[in-house]
């Protein structure tokens, strides 16, 4: 807490249900990403290389993975006298009943005394599932910089598109005049990250009024932003450029992997000096067989491989064996594809058995496959 | 939970693995790419319940330092458990004073504090998986004094020359431990592995000193085998001993086979290894890999054939590599051809366009080399 004095508090409640399978049992930040990563690996190892040294995990669906996940902080070097990840289930309190996470402030609010501990001068906000990185000390500075209550990062997204978002209207030295959340016609392509630096005081006082309010959401896009707008708080968007995804679907996240396969992507997961840490596998390096063919490939340890991969991105201990082929796919940790099977645009889920010869994918469809039970081959 | 601390003992004066040893000790030798040859003792011993593990180093510590830390990354718990690394100042000067008997007796407080009763000594220069609790059932059914491990091999004239043999009667009985001339293809190699009573161990240290200031463990051990109850237990499964340079290169290159692998690696018997936090490994268009191991963190662009290649290394469009041992964070530029070498860790391969040695005689780049 002494570098900055900011505390940072990660949403992760979010189910991701347009992830179907994916997310029946582990919540969205919990779903594997980019070979051996899961996508809390991202905000989370972005804290520690930011020098944050506090983060609240805020979890609530299917969290037993997600809980045990990320409370060993060690993973992320959050592990320090004075650095510690704090996982944030609901709970029951003395003066209130057991109750979910009812919005996005709500969750912060219902850990007021947790942040209370730490006394920061400044909370980040941040989302457990979006894949990206950036430096929150430089959005700080940039916060007082500006001598704002509370700064939203943004991204310019096509316009066409920005009607999917929270779009902000900021006059030109980047104070935000208005909040858009999903307009029809939007006025602006700045879209909001969910990534927001609040002065604490400030939004202390405010989340303690939204608790009484019956109308509202408890939501800071839908409530407390606008609130405090309308209480002419001075509020500014810090502009973010690089690589931002927020993987809502089958497709999205299938595109988020098959991004990391361009030389000198925008995400540069091999940058040394912005590391993304994740678990520690104890798997040796990858094998790859004498009737191996290997092009365009993203490939972790534990894998082997004696078939074809093309196009592919294949997590840890994956198995690709003779004969097989996979192509435009994603195989999640453990999957095998077994000898003469063959895989096309598909994602095939952790563990899942492509049998003997069996054929999953079409080459030429428009949306991804995701298999998620085995599929039976020649026995 | 075994009833026993491990000591891991560091590689003697009868060997010396020619360029990489220059650098540091033979445990910190990177292995099979992602490796460090000490992780497979270390693994060893935490898989079988042995919390309380010595470190012995006897020279260029810095690199093995590194890579132990506290030892957390081993699975010994934090709070009961220790990782005990115990450097020896005294004879650094004069190299044949700088032996094991020297670093236990200047260790010897060391020993006595700890609280088991027995030990199991390994080597940091040795690859193998084994289960050291067994073992000591093994050692305790048998109610022999010692018991020592080791492995039957048929190459003993070619291989394993700087190892030592055991001398065996019917019964495993250990008759004597003696250097391997060599005039033999059917050897049990001494893989440097003891079990024994920790009071034992401190008597042949001690008496070991008072022959001589030159001997060794395994030559007081040797010296007992008339009067000891010592015996040899055989071990089974893939066995690589770096005790040379020839030996390093091909305890490495018998692992690109996978069904040799599967007799090291066990799923059930994790070998950790401190994390580099490298990102998985991106193989582009023009990659053609076959019949190889390959660590996280690589840009592959180029040809590699039965090769191992380290953690984060680069091998460009029109590299060719076959049969190499490429360590962690080397660069391997465009057309060039390396063949049968070891490169040492980030050695960039740049201006020579080949770099090809004969079989049988693997050739050696130096650590931080540009060619």
């Amino acid at each position: 807490m002494k570098q900055n004095n900011m505390l940072a508090m990660i949403l992760a409640g979010g189910r991701g249900t347009r992830l179907h399978e994916l997310t029946k049992k582990v919540a969205k930040p919990a779903v594997s990403y980019g070979g051996k990563y899961r996508i809390i690996d991202f905000p989370l190892s972005n804290c520690a290389n930011s020098g944050i040294d506090v983060v609240g995990v805020l979890t609530q669906y299917e969290s037993i993975l997600l809980n045990s996940y990320v409370a060993a902080g060690r993973r992320w070097g959050l592990d320090a006298k004075d650095s510690g990840v704090y996982v944030l289930p609901p709970r029951e309190k003395a003066d209130a009943n057991l109750d979910v996470y009812r919005g996005t402030a709500d969750a912060i609010s219902q850990n007021i005394d947790f942040i209370d501990s730490y006394s920061p001068d400044y909370l980040l906000i941040l989302s457990g599932d979006h894949i990206y990185k950036m430096d929150y000390s430089e959005m700080l500075a940039h916060h007082k910089a500006c001598g704002a209550d509370a700064t939203i990062a943004v991204i310019e997204v096509p316009l066409k598109e920005a009607s999917r978002f929270g779009i902000m209207n900021a006059n030109e030295t980047g104070r935000i005049v208005e909040f858009e959340e999903k307009p029809k016609e939007p006025k602006s392509n700045l879209a909001s990250m969910g990534i927001y630096i609040f002065d604490w005081k400030l939004l202390r006082k405010m989340l303690m009024a939204d608790i009484k309010n019956p109308d509202s959401n408890h939501d800071f896009g839908k409530d407390i932003i606008p609130e405090m707008l309308r209480d002419g708080r001075s509020l500014y968007t810090y502009k973010f450029q690089g690589y931002w995804k927020d993987v809502g679907t089958i497709d999205s996240l299938w595109e988020a992997n098959m991004d990391l396969l361009d030389k000198n992507n925008a995400l540069d997961l091999s940058d040394n000096s912005w590391k993304i840490y994740t678990e520690d596998v104890t798997t040796p390096p990858h094998y790859i067989g004498p009737n191996a063919d290997i092009k365009r490939a993203f490939i972790t340890q534990g894998c082997i491989l004696d078939g074809e991969v093309k196009n592919s991105v294949l997590f840890t201990n994956a198995k690709v064996m003779t004969g097989a082929k996979v192509y435009d796919s994603v195989l999640m940790p453990g999957a095998v594809v077994e000898e003469g099977a063959v895989v096309h645009r598909a994602i095939i889920a952790d563990g899942v058995k492509i049998g003997k010869n069996a054929v999953v994918g079409d080459p030429n469809s428009e949306h991804i496959e995701l298999i998620s039970k085995r599929v039976k081959g020649d026995e | 939970m075994a009833n026993a601390f491990g000591i891991i003992n560091f590689s003697g004066r009868n060997i010396w693995v020619e360029g990489m040893q220059s650098y540091r000790p033979i445990g910190a030798f990177s292995f099979l790419g992602r490796y460090r040859v000490i992780d497979f003792p270390i693994s060893n011993m935490t898989n079988s319940g042995i919390d309380h593990i010595q470190v012995y180093i006897r020279r260029k510590p810095r690199s093995l330092i590194e890579h132990l830390g506290t030892g957390r990354h081993y699975n010994i718990n934090s709070k009961r458990g220790k990782l005990h690394i115990l450097f020896s100042e005294n004879g650094m000067d004069r190299d044949i004073y700088n032996n094991d008997i020297a670093a236990f007796i200047e260790n010897m407080g060391c020993i006595e504090r700890v609280n088991y009763p027995y030990v199991i000594i390994a080597p940091s220069y040795m690859v193998y998986s084994m289960d050291y609790d067994s073992l000591l059932r093994t050692h305790i059914d048998s109610g022999a004094d010692i018991t020592l491990l080791y492995h039957s091999v048929d190459n003993a004239r070619e291989a394993y020359l700087s190892c030592n043999i055991l001398e065996l009667n019917r019964q495993k009985g250990v008759n004597a431990i003696l250097p391997n001339h060599g005039n033999a293809k059917n050897r049990n190699i001494f893989m440097d592995t003891y079990v024994m009573k920790k009071e034992l161990f401190i008597e042949l240290v001690n008496k070991a000193h008072k022959l001589s200031s030159a001997y060794s463990l395994a030559d007081v051990v040797s010296d007992e085998c008339g009067e000891l109850d010592i015996r040899g237990v055989a071990h089974r499964g893939y066995f690589g001993s770096i005790t040379d340079f020839e030996s390093y290169y091909a305890a490495n290159m018998a692992l690109v086979d996978s069904k040799t692998a599967m007799n090291l690696f066990d799923e059930n018997w994790p070998i950790y290894t401190r994390t580099n936090d490298s990102s998985p490994t991106q193989y582009f268009e023009t990659s053609e890999v076959k019949n190889s191991v390959v660590s996280n963190g690589c840009i592959i662009e180029g040809t590699v054939e039965n090769s191992i290649i380290g953690r984060g290394c680069t091998i460009h469009s029109g590299a060719v590599v076959k049969n190499s041992v490429i360590l962690p964070g080397a660069e391997i530029g465009k057309n060039v051809h390396v063949d049968n070498y070891v490169v040492d860790k980030n050695a960039r391969l740049i201006r020579t366009k080949e770099i090809v040695a004969e079989t049988g005689h693997p050739g050696y780049i130096r650590r931080d080399d540009v060619l």
